[in-house]
Order: structure tokens, then sequence, then C-alpha cells
């Protein structure tokens, strides 16, 4: 399957540059990690940042890697409260036209709120790595 | 401090799991363990032995759960002190009869509840403990020096709860419970070198052994805390072989301080997992045992059979479990407890099937208990010991688990354990593994029902456990009032005391425990050891340490 990814990587797509990281004392970062190497196999440039990000570390990082798109892991329940403090904190310093995608445990109840943030992605638990790979592929911007 | 009087926590004795029969269901009668003919055949008695003699392949002990019943554990945390305090009685009411508590992230890694960042996290995931007196409201009326208590914490909860003990005027050396010193897998499990840098959290890890094999000989260590180890990535194989390797590095430290094995080994516990692959996992228990056996006895020269004959706490798998459909996880869970039973451990926690979910609802808790309370009354899981040994293929697969393990663990400590951390060697191998499995299932090489076949299509959202945050805040607001009320001058030079053995190389966990008894905090405490070593006070560098160590 890795190759099936690879070879969907048509020539005229653009390069996605997504920014993998964590938020909080969140320590959960199995999966966060093998979706990062996916990506890469898949042809995505990922900068993945790792865990205990701040808001502001994260929100800043999206701007100087020139990110087309930030991916979050969360294993918290506090995930509702920090990605509202991300967005803020994006919009703030103008990076609010970057997407925002989350993954890990994701309650159902909190999807619309999220999305009613400006969250552009959801893939909780049993989400499939194809799906994921093309949500991202499709957040490439021409540069 | 001294009141005893809560009834809740005073009766677990008859809330133990108990084996209610010997006979099969049917009515046959049992023996406490089946062998060969000759016990003294040599391969036999080599290899395997029975059950109680060396290497304790087959059990810890002759009679097994005829003699020592198993722990049924539940783990419980979340909120205030307050909050948790009700869930432990809530489990202790349905037949549960360990203690067992879970902190919260912050309070595990030793930052205060009004560190600014982390605001929303306070007591979502555990209990928020930042300083004794928390844990004092959580254990009121628990008699530390009777009641088992199991701490879901590595270092600082040893002297933490120590604390407790020695401000309630008891000594030491009649303390009683459990925590998990095991720094490193922090820092291979997501904490990383910020915070848990190796060479702080390993020496960690041997102070704390040290302070308590010789103060408090009754306090129980899970070390290695393997579990961890294996959710963030290992086989079986992987779990004895890495867990195998903190073991005897600590070991050689411990012994360069000059302790005995048979000091040390005694107290330890093995923490593991249990997943959902049945026989192996009763391979590797078995394999386990055998190995550890060996090694304490040719290794470091063992003589006390107590070092040789390992004891091991188990908690079944949480990445094993779905999200979707969650009540097949019931089904999940019941067979690696019946793997970890057959397999011969002492004490057993079955995740909840809501453990996908969110932190445990009560419903979900309750059944989780009874699940054991079926497998000991009706299954017979307790009957009989060691009741897969001699089976062709779980003595090859016993043989094959150990095999692996023993080649994985010469590679790593070709390389030395703690360079293996430090320059990502384990890491990697970790990653990799996960990696290979995330393959397997995108290829659908490898089934999960729920996961990458037999998914429902629609189904209502889970039930999740929610909880009132009043205590919560208030808890954070009488924090912020005790670090304005307490004695000052007694509190800065219990830290100053602290910082200053660290730094002098010393052991600092007497130091430690008696700053918490002068209402340091956990930030406080493990702070003041940072920067002895030379790392910043906060490792989230927001904060700025509150006094000056050395004047």
């Amino acid at each position: 399957m890795q190759t099936d990814f690879q070879a969907e990587q048509a020539e005229d797509q653009p390069i996605v540059r997504c920014l993998l990281g964590m938020l909080g004392t969140d320590v959960h970062s199995k999966g966060i990690r093998t979706i990062a190497q996916l990506l890469r196999e898949a042809g995505v440039e990922v900068i993945y940042l790792g865990e205990h990000n701040s808001v502001q570390g994260m929100a800043r990082a999206a701007i100087d890697e020139d990110a087309d798109l930030v991916g979050l892991s969360f294993s918290s329940a506090a995930y509702v409260e920090y990605t509202r403090q991300l967005v803020a904190e994006m919009k703030r310093i103008g990076a609010d036209d970057i997407p925002v995608m989350l993954g890990g445990i994701i309650h159902p109840d909190d999807h619309q709120a999220l999305y009613d943030m400006g969250v552009r992605g959801i893939f909780g638990a049993g989400s499939k790595t194809a799906d994921i790979i093309a949500f991202v592929r499709s957040m490439g911007r021409p540069r | 401090m001294n009141d005893q009087s809560t009834p809740i926590f005073g009766n677990l004795d008859e809330l133990e799991v108990k084996l209610s029969r010997t006979k099969s269901w049917g009515g046959l009668e049992t023996e406490a363990s089946y062998g060969p003919a000759d016990p003294q055949e040599p391969t036999y008695a080599k290899k395997l032995g029975d059950p109680g003699q060396f290497p304790f392949t087959r059990g810890a002990y002759p009679k097994m759960y005829r003699s020592r019943m198993w722990t049924l554990r539940n783990i419980v945390g979340y909120g205030a002190p307050e909050d948790t305090r009700e869930g432990l009685e809530m489990v202790l009411a349905s037949g549960g009869n360990g203690i067992n508590i879970v902190v919260d992230p912050l309070t595990t890694q030793s930052i205060d509840p009004d560190h600014p960042a982390f605001g929303p996290e306070v007591g979502l995931e555990g209990c928020s403990l930042p300083t004794s007196r928390d844990i004092d409201r959580l254990l009121h009326g628990v008699d530390l020096s009777k009641v088992d208590t199991a701490w879901h914490w590595a270092a600082m909860a040893y002297p933490m709860v120590a604390a407790v003990h020695v401000m309630r005027g008891q000594p030491l050396a009649t303390l009683q419970g459990s925590n998990m010193p095991d720094m490193l897998q922090e820092t291979l499990c997501g904490w990383g070198e910020r915070l848990v840098p190796t060479m702080l959290g390993h020496r960690t890890t041997v102070d704390e052994i040290e302070y308590s094999v010789r103060n408090s000989p009754r306090w129980a260590l899970g070390m290695p805390q393997a579990y961890d180890l294996r959710e963030r990535g290992l086989t079986p194989a992987g779990e004895i072989a890495l867990g195998m390797a903190f073991i005897n590095k600590t070991m050689e430290d411990l012994i360069e301080r000059g302790l005995h094995v048979d000091e040390v080994a005694p107290s330890l516990a093995w923490v593991s997992t249990s997943d959902i692959d049945f026989f192996e996992e009763v391979a590797k228990f078995r394999a386990l045992r055998r190995y550890w056996a060996t090694t304490m006895r040719d290794r470091f020269g063992a003589q006390d059979a107590r070092s040789m004959r390992l004891r091991i706490a188990c908690h079944t798998s949480g990445k094993s479990l779905v999200y979707k459909q969650p009540l097949n996880n019931l089904t999940r869970t019941a067979i690696q407890g019946f793997a970890a039973l057959c397999g011969g451990v002492q004490s057993l926690e079955a995740c909840t099937f809501d453990e996908p979910v969110c932190v445990p609802t009560h419903e979900a808790r309750d059944l989780a208990i009874r699940q054991q309370q079926i497998l000991a009354n009706e299954v017979g899981a307790a009957r009989v010991a060691d009741p897969l040994g001699g089976s062709w293929y779980v003595e090859a697969l016993t043989d094959a688990v150990e095999a692996e393990a023993v080649a994985m663990l010469a590679r790593i400590e070709q390389i030395g354990l703690l360079t293996a951390i430090t320059n990502g060697t384990i890491e990697r191998m970790m990653d990799e593994h996960n990696l290979l499995v995330q393959r397997e299932l995108d290829e659908g090489e490898r089934i999960m029902v729920g996961v990458n076949r037999f998914v429902p299509d629609e189904e209502p959202a889970p039930t999740r456990f929610t909880f009132d945050r009043t205590n919560t805040e208030k808890h954070v607001r009488r924090f912020i009032e005790l670090k304005q009320t307490r004695d000052r001058t007694r509190w800065r030079d219990a830290l100053r005391t602290v910082y200053a053995v660290a730094r002098s190389g010393g052991n600092p966990i007497g130091p430690m425990i008696d700053a918490f008894v002068a209402d340091a905090s956990v930030a406080e405490v493990w702070g003041a050891v940072r920067v002895a070593h030379g790392y910043s006070y906060d490792p989230y560098n927001a904060l700025e340490a509150p006094l000056d160590y050395a004047n």
C-alpha cells in the first residue's frame, strides 16, 4: 500500500507542507509519529514539532514553516479548549488562512463546535490512513 | 490526621476476590497443579519446574491462587482529591479490593495546577495532587501502614506519600503501598528529554529504589514499568528485552551503591500488560518469570528465592481496544484478563470498555470489576496453577518469546541502555514496530474488528465521563492560598537542602520527603532537583524558580 500511495502523488500536484504537533502535557505521541511517517512516504513534507508545544509556539511555527496545514493530535479531553486557543492565536498573528486538522480521541459530540471554530478536518479513532492522506493532499496551495 | 473512622476503607479483606470452589463447574475435583510423572526429569526441572520452584516458569507460588488470590484492581482518578475519593468509595463498594490512584498528567510531570499554560488540563485525566496535604485529603482515614495504595505514578509518588505517613506521626518502616519509580520509560513514552532527561531520570529511579529499600521495605516498587513501553510500541518479546535492560542497568547501579541484589529484588514487581493474543501473552508471562529468575541467580548472584521469584502486576492493554462498537471491548478485556491469570499474575486491572473514549464511566468500571468476578467464580481461572503448562504449543511459544527477547536484549546491551535511549535507537525501534503494525492494518494483513473490517456504519456517539469542575476550581484556589500561608522559612530551608544534596551528588529522596512535609509543591521539589542538575526549573520554560537556592 505504501507504493500505492506514492503512485497516487501526481506530477502536477503541489507539494503539501504539513505541520504536525501536540499541545499541552499530552504524552500519547504514538499515533502522530506513525502518521507523520506515513504522510512522508506519501510525498507530504512533514514538519514534526513533537509533543508539548505551547499554543503560541505552534501558531508561530505555522507561519515560520510556511505550512499549508496544521495537524494536531490529542488524547487529552482538553482538546476543545486548546483548539479554541490555537485558532484564536493563529487569527491574532494573521495565520487564520492556514487550515487546522485534528486527530486522536475526539468525541462526536464536539465535532460541530470544532468545525464552528474553523477546524477543517477531524480524524478520530478508526480513521483510515488513505482518507487522512487524501485530505492532507487536498490542502496543498499553489506556490 | 489520625482519624481512622471512615468505614468504607476499613473492610478491604471482606471485599477480596476469593477462590470459591476447587471443583470444576461440572463437579470434578481438581488439584492445585498438574505436572509430569517425574518432576525431577532434568529438562522439566531446568526449564519449567513445578509452580513455586525455580525457575518459576509455572508460577511464583506452589498453590498460586489457592494460596494467594490475585488482587482485583481498578484505577480511579479525576478532578480534585475530593472527587477521586468519591470514585474510590464506589470501586470499593462494587467489590474492588485495591486502591489504585491515577494522577493527572500535570502532577505526574511535576507541574503545579497554577502553571500558566495548562489550566484546562488540571484534574482532567487523573487526580490533581500537587501537595502532600492533597494526598492526605484523598486518603483521610486510610491507614498507610495497613491499606495498600497503588500509585500509577513515577518517582515523586514515593516522597509525597511518605511525607503524609511522616506527618501522621508514623515511622517509614511501616509504610505500605507501591509506586512505579521507572522514569526511563517516561523519557521513551512521550515525556522526552525535555521533561525527563535520560541521565537524571535514571538517577532518580536509582535514588528512589535505594531510599525505599533501605527505609521502607514494605513499600513495593513497580519496576520496570513495562506497560507503557508495550503501549508505546513493543512486542511481548520486546517487553521482556527492554524491561530486563532497565532492570539490569538499575541493579548494577544499586549494587555499586552497596546494596545486594537480595535487598532489592524482593521489593520489585514487573508492571506488565496483556494484549489480545491469548497464547502469546501466556507464553510471555512464563518466559519472563524464567528469564528473571535465571538473571537474578546467575548474573547478580541472588541467593534468596524471593529475589528470583518474580511478581507481576498486570493492566490489560488500552491500545488494543477499539473505539467503534465499544462494548466489543468487554470481549477483548475478558480474554486479556484470562491470559494474565493463566500466566500467573499477582494483580489484575482490566481496562474499562470505554477506555478508547474517555476516562472510565462509573458503569464501565463496575463492569470491569464484574468481569474479574466472573473469571474468579464462574470460569475457574484461579483453580489450577499454570493450567496451560505442558501444552506443546504454549511451551514452544514460551521458548520462542524468550529466545527473541534474549537476542534483542543483547543488541540493546551491546550499545548500552542509556546510549541506546539518548541516541534514539530505542525510539526508532518502537516507531518501526508501530509503522509495521499500521501498514499491516492498512493492507488488511492484520484484521481488527471495528478498525479495518466489520466496521459498523453508523452508531450513536458513545457516552463519556463528565464531572463537575467546581471542586477542581476550589482545589486550585486552595493550592494558591497554601503557597501564601505556609511557613516560608521552613519551606525555603527544606528546598535548599534538596538542592544542596542533589547538587553534591547525594540521594535527595530524604530531603524531598522533608520538603513535602514543609508544604513544598511537587513542581517546587522536582524543580529544585532539576536546577541542581543544570536543567531549567520549569521544563516548559514558562516559570522561574521561586527562590534562590544558593543563599
